[in-house]
This record gives structure tokens, C-alpha cells and sequence, in this order.
């Protein structure tokens, strides 16, 4: 009876989704995202869209292998932009309905009346409700992997895993659809207070984004800072022994000035010093605010880091060129930083956490707001 | 008889200021067609939602076909239509008949079968294939019913079920509740057409304010203001009505509709020949005399107001919020 009770469940959500328009007017929008993909040309003569030659992109085949350059293209339109983003929003507002037309007056009473516990009710049609995503990402999904294919002539399996990345990413927005759907009944609330939410994981996202980056530029400057004054301090040192010597043979091995004599030789070299201890207030002060800002992130649904799972694991960073220019002779007290350097330190740090950082610790949210629905649906009068 | 519906202090309290049921008693036995009347707010809903899982209740001891209150498993054997039903209007009359069968643990090839069945029972089949957005409110009341019965229920519970339906639906289901009570099943009707009930019912009850008023069948309930009536022309003068009482020792005589109407409680006619000989006597113009039965309405209405709750809807401390 439990296998015959789900299967009813589960045709009707997926019957619920055939019956909105927009859930095929994503579809459609899904299809058309591929074939733009697919109608972007890559070789060694660069980049092209139908017959239009796009040659002010300054890449070719030669620079860039073709399978990374369409898994880029799937990765940043296909998810980042549009499985992520606008195709969620649209996933959210179609499957807002899904709880409050559950318990609505008229429908709950006769559903309630059958032999099926309450939780177990409400359990299948809250993971019905996903079956809207899985749908839209799976053929998604599938239709890129075949259109990568052909045109790129490398048959990425991998591509696939986007099925379960956009599955959870839009599952923690959707516990949340579920959860205010469930307290006010109805699905306009649900969807703004879901977008509210997803907008103060963005935040925070952003956030701890800006701390990483100016942390990471703070950093560099330290140890630039660090091991110019190193250096100055070694050549001041040798400068003063050879002149010790000079005047009096061996008189200066072994001899340490102290820092007062060494600043005196070299005017700079305080400011250097002042700038290294701002330096270190600063990155003492940053990595407290990124602990802070990690802190609460990892209490709360992580979706940026969740979609880029994806780019873990389909794209390794070292593949692609480098971008650096050969930078000219710079003054060595400028202490320059390059970007590329701090964003792949910010990207080498966000790559550090953990797998059961990013997804556990989220599920985690979701689980307990689940499983508040759960309780509330059990022992909530209809 | 064996009772299929059995309980005893029923209560159940909203948010602990609403008491919507306040220790009702109930025996329903197989077999019989049970009429739950009641005005707006008597609680007759909430009973039934009790006896169905819907609603939790505050207090509550017996059992639904043999099974404690509450026991999912029980639901299998029970067929439900709630007032105000609303079928996703997505579907098509046969996908809801199998999606509520499924629910209710029927299988494929059951439901299929049940599912033609019903639709021509309920007069739906050439309707099967389209949506239920495109339904009257009277067609939707049939899908309901044939909802309701598509798990071969023991016990069929019907709340409002001629709800918008047209004399001749109405007609209709009162065929489709006594073809059930032929087939065994027992019947639990909420209702407020009196004149429905009085059609099909074996046996009523009246709740009134989270209470149950009266209950047995209609004869037993009626009987007690049953009796001859006799009308006369003019109003009557207090003596001629207490000559005609005395003419009569053992049976009470009510005056009614300012002293032009003299009722008695009996169903003997040769009983009231003395009284009517002394309103001769004394002169007293005869229009009409008549045995006249006390309708259920009439009962309801007494009920009612004996409650002191008549013009008021809601429950006991009845607040906004309080259901029906």
C-alpha cells in the first residue's frame, strides 16, 4: 500500500506541474539556453556564434582545450546563470503552491481521511515538489551533455552531476517556500520571504567574498612587506660588516646592528615597518570578520558554494592559461598586488572547504526545517 | 446491532478558548442510514473530522469499526466526502476516482473497475474524460460521491452531500444512499436539508452547541409532539378550552396560535370525541381536525431553541475561528 500510495502522489505532482504553464515555459527556456550553447563554434580560428565570426573573444582552440571551453560555457550560462538563478526563481514561484494547496480547506480533509500517516504524507509531497527541478535540470542537463558532445567531440559524463548540485542548491530555497508556505497557507508570502532569504545568503555569499579578497591582498602585502624588510635588513647588515671590515679587518663578522642603526641607513625602511604592522592589524582583523562571516554561513544554506561544486569538479583551474601580463619593472617599495594572484588565493581558500562544509552543514539547515514542517503537519488541526 | 461508529465524551477545545465539542456520545450502528443535524457551529464537522483523523481531539474514548479513534489503518474501510471538497482541477473525473483510490490503498486493477462503475452510478461516465475545472458545482458533488466509494467503504460519511445539486441530483443521490444502505454499508450524513434526511434516515441525531441534543429514530423523536389538532374559526374563551381538557383526563391538551388551534398528544381518534363534543356544546365553529405529525424541522427547531442558541452560530464561547 505504501509503494501504491507514493506512486498516486507522485503521478499527481508530476500531473500538478504538467498543468502550469510554467513549468513548459522553462522547459522551452531550458532548450533554448542548449541550443545556444550548442550554436557557439570553437577551433582554432576562435569563437563563433551560427555564422558570425566573435573574434574580439581573444581565445582559440590553441590557447584553450575545446571540451573546457564548452564545460565552461554549460557552467557559467547553463548553471551559474541560468539553472541557478532565473530557472530557480521561475522553480520557485511554480512549486510555491505545492504546500498551501495541500493543506487548503476541501483538499486536506479528504487526503487526511486515507490510510496514510501524516508524515509520510507530508514527506512524499514535499520531495514531489522537487521533482519540478529534477525534471527541468535532468533534461537540462542531458541535453548539454549531448550537444558538448558533438560539438566538442568529448562525452562528459560528469556533466550529469549537475543533476544532484542544482537538486540540493534549489532543495535548501524550497525548504523555506516549504516552511512559510506551511505557516501562512498560502504561496505569495512563500515565494517573497523565500527570495528575502536567498537574498541574505547572497549577501553574506558577497560578503565573505569582498573579506577573502581584501584578506588575501593583505596578506600578499604582508609577506611582500615581510621579505622586503628581510631583505633590506640582510643587505644593510652585509653593507655595514663589509665596512667594519674594510676599516678594520674582521672587526665586522659576527656583527648585528640593531634596528635603530639599520633604519638609519635605510629612511624607507620605517615606513615599511608601520605599513607591516597596519598590514597585520588588518589581516588580524579581516580573518576575525571572515570567522565571523564563515560562522554564520556555516548555520545557514550555503548556494553559492553549493553551485560551485560544479566547477570543482568538472573544471581544474590549472588548465586554463595564464592570464598575467609580464608585469615591467616595478618599484620593490610599491607592493603591488596582481589580481589574478589574489583571486587565485580567495579561489584556493574556497576550495579548501570541505565537501561536508558546503553540503552537509546545509542539509543539515534543511533537515531541521523539514523536519519542523514535519512536526507542525503531525499535530496541526485541518 | 453491532455499532460501527461508538463514542463517549467527545471533546475537543480550539486554542484552549473554543469548545467545539464538549463530551458528545455517539452510536452509529451497521447498516443504517445516521443523520447529523445541527445549526451553523454546532460542532457536526468537527465530529466527523474527529472520527476521521482530520482533527485531533481534546478527549475522546471508543472506536470506529471495531478500531481505536485515530487508527490510520481503520480509514481503508471508510469513504469520505468533506463539505466544501475541492479536487485539483487539473484532473479528469477518472483521474481523480483513481489517484483517491490509490490513496486509499486500492489497487490498479480494483480501481480501474471501481472507476467505471461509479461514474455510471453517479450518471458522470460521459463526463469522465474532462477536467473537473470544467464541472457545475453538482457535477463535482457526484465525483465527490464516487470518491467517496471507491475504496468499497463499509462506512460512507457524506458531509453536505446534496450541496448544490439540482432537485433531480438531489433525487439522485437519496437512490445512491439507499442502494449503499442495500448493500450493508453503513451511512453517516451531515445535512442541513431536513427534508433529505427525514427522506433517507433511520435514525438522527441533533447537536447543538458542541452537544448532542436528542438522538434515535425520526419516529421515536417526532412521536412526542405528534398528535390531533383541531382549529376553530375564532379564538376560543378560557373556559370552553378548559372544558374541552376536562373532557379528556388523561391526555394534556396545548392551546396554540392565539386559542384558535387545541392540539393533542395522541394518535387515537376515538380519544378526542369527548373534547370535540363539548366545543359543540358550547357553540365553538369547527373549521378543521387533523392529525398532524411533527416534522423533523419542527424538532430541529424546538431543539434549538430549547438550547437557547438559536439565532446564534458558533460554538460554545464561540470566537472567530470556531468550525462548524
Amino acid at each position: 500500500m505504501i509503494l501504491r500510495q507514493t506512486k498516486a502522489i507522485l503521478v499527481d505532482a508530476y500531473r500538478e506541474i504538467n498543468a502550469k504553464k510554467l513549468f513548459w515555459i522553462t522547459m522551452v527556456l531550458s532548450l533554448v539556453i542548449v541550443a545556444v550553447i550548442a550554436a557557439v563554434g570553437f577551433d582554432e580560428e576562435g569563437v563563433s556564434f551560427l555564422w558570425f565570426d566573435a573574434g574580439f573573444i581573444p581565445i582559440d582552440s590553441t590557447i584553450l582545450d575545446k571540451d573546457l571551453f564548452y564545460i565552461t560555457l554549460f557552467s557559467s550560462i547553463g548553471i551559474s546563470l541560468w539553472l541557478t538563478w532565473i530557472a530557480t526563481i521561475l522553480a520557485l514561484i511554480s512549486t510555491s503552491s505545492i504546500i498551501p494547496d495541500l493543506i487548503s480547506g476541501g483538499t486536506i480533509e479528504t487526503t487526511l481521511s486515507k490510510p496514510i500517516s501524516r508524515s509520510r504524507l507530508f514527506l512524499t509531497k514535499y520531495f514531489s515538489g522537487l521533482l519540478f527541478v529534477a525534471l527541468q535540470v535532468g533534461v537540462f542537463s542531458v541535453a548539454s551533455m549531448i550537444v558538448i558532445g558533438i560539438r566538442s567531440g568529448f562525452w562528459e559524463p560528469k556533466l550529469l552531476i549537475a543533476i544532484p548540485i542544482v537538486l540540493a542548491f534549489f532543495s535548501y530555497l524550497y525548504a523555506v517556500s516549504v516552511l512559510v508556505g506551511m505557516m501562512t497557507k498560502a504561496a505569495m508570502p512563500a515565494i517573497l520571504i523565500t527570495c528575502l532569504f536567498w537574498a541574505l545568503l547572497f549577501g553574506l555569499n558577497i560578503t565573505d567574498g569582498i573579506l577573502l579578497s581584501f584578506k588575501a591582498q593583505n596578506e600578499i602585502q604582508l609577506e611582500q612587506r615581510t621579505d622586503r624588510i628581510e631583505q633590506i635588513e640582510g643587505n644593510t647588515i652585509r653593507l655595514i660588516q663589509g665596512e667594519m671590515n674594510r676599516s678594520e679587518a674582521g672587526s665586522g663578522d659576527g656583527y648585528i646592528p640593531d634596528e635603530a642603526e639599520i633604519d638609519t641607513r635605510n629612511p624607507l625602511l620605517p615606513r615599511i615597518r608601520a605599513d607591516l604592522t597596519n598590514n597585520e592589524e588588518s589581516v588580524q582583523s579581516l580573518r576575525h570578520w571572515s570567522r565571523i562571516v564563515y560562522g554564520i554561513k556555516t548555520l545557514l544554506p550555503k548556494t553559492g558554494e553549493t553551485a560551485e561544486l560544479l566547477n570543482r569538479s568538472l573544471i581544474d583551474p590549472e588548465r586554463f592559461p595564464s592570464l598575467a601580463e609580464e608585469s615591467a619593472e616595478e618599484d620593490p617599495n610599491t607592493f603591488s598586488v596582481s589580481q589574478e594572484e589574489t583571486n587565485r588565493r580567495v579561489d584556493k581558500e574556497l576550495r579548501s572547504r570541505s565537501l561536508w562544509w558546503v553540503l552537509g552543514t546545509s542539509f543539515l539547515f534543511e533537515g531541521v526545517i523539514v523536519l519542523f514542517c514535519t512536526w507542525r503537519f503531525t499535530r496541526r488541526d485541518f | 446491532m453491532e455499532a460501527v461508529i461508538d463514542v463517549r465524551g467527545v471533546e475537543k477545545m480550539y486554542r484552549r478558548k473554543v469548545h467545539a465539542l464538549r463530551g458528545v456520545d455517539l452510536q452509529v450502528g451497521a447498516g443504517e442510514i445516521f443523520g447529523l443535524l445541527g445549526p451553523n457551529g454546532a460542532g457536526k464537522s468537527t465530529l466527523v473530522k474527529v472520527l476521521l483523523t482530520v482533527i485531533k481531539p481534546t478527549k475522546c474514548a471508543g472506536s470506529l469499526l471495531g478500531s481505536k479513534i485515530g487508527d490510520k489503518s481503520t480509514l481503508s474501510q471508510v469513504g469520505y466526502l468533506p463539505e466544501h471538497h475541492n479536487f485539483p482541477k487539473y484532473l479528469t473525473s477518472q483521474q481523480v476516482l483513481r489517484h483517491y483510490g490509490a490513496m486509499a490503498g486500492v489497487d490498479r486493477k480494483t480501481r480501474n473497475k471501481r472507476c467505471d462503475e461509479l461514474l455510471e452510478v453517479v450518471n458522470m461516465s460521459e463526463w469522465a474524460d474532462h477536467k473537473l475545472g470544467t464541472y457545475s458545482k453538482g457535477m463535482r458533488q457526484r465525483i465527490g460521491i464516487a470518491q467517496a466509494l471507491m475504496n468499497d467503504p463499509k462506512l460512507v460519511v457524506l458531509d453536505e452531500p446534496t450541496d448544490g445539486v439540482d432537485p433531480i441530483g438531489r433525487r439522485d443521490i437519496r437512490e445512491i444512499l439507499l442502494r449503499l444502505k442495500g448493500e450493508g454499508r453503513t451511512v453517516f450524513l451531515n445535512s442541513h436539508l431536513l427534508s433529505e434526511l427525514e427522506m433517507v434516515c433511520d435514525r438522527v441525531a441533533i447537536m447543538v452547541h458542541g452537544l448532542m441534543h436528542q438522538q434515535g429514530t425520526i419516529n421515536e423523536l417526532t412521536s412526542g409532539q405528534s398528535g390531533f389538532v383541531i382549529k376553530t374559526k375564532s379564538a376560543m374563551a378560557d373556559d370552553v378550552v378548559e372544558a374541552a381538557r376536562n373532557a379528556i383526563s388523561d391526555i394534556t391538551g396545548d392551546v396554540e396560535n392565539e386559542q384558535t388551534k387545541l392540539r393533542f398528544n395522541t394518535s387515537e381518534a376515538g380519544k378526542i370525541q369527548p373534547a370535540i363534543d363539548s366545543l359543540r356544546a358550547r357553540g365553538v365553529v369547527i373549521e378543521s381536525i387533523g392529525f398532524h405529525r411533527q416534522s423533523l424541522e419542527e424538532l430541529f427547531i424546538e431543539a434549538v431553541n430549547e438550547s437557547g442558541g438559536g439565532a446564534k452560530p458558533g460554538a460554545q464561547k464561540a470566537k472567530k475561528g470556531a468550525r462548524s
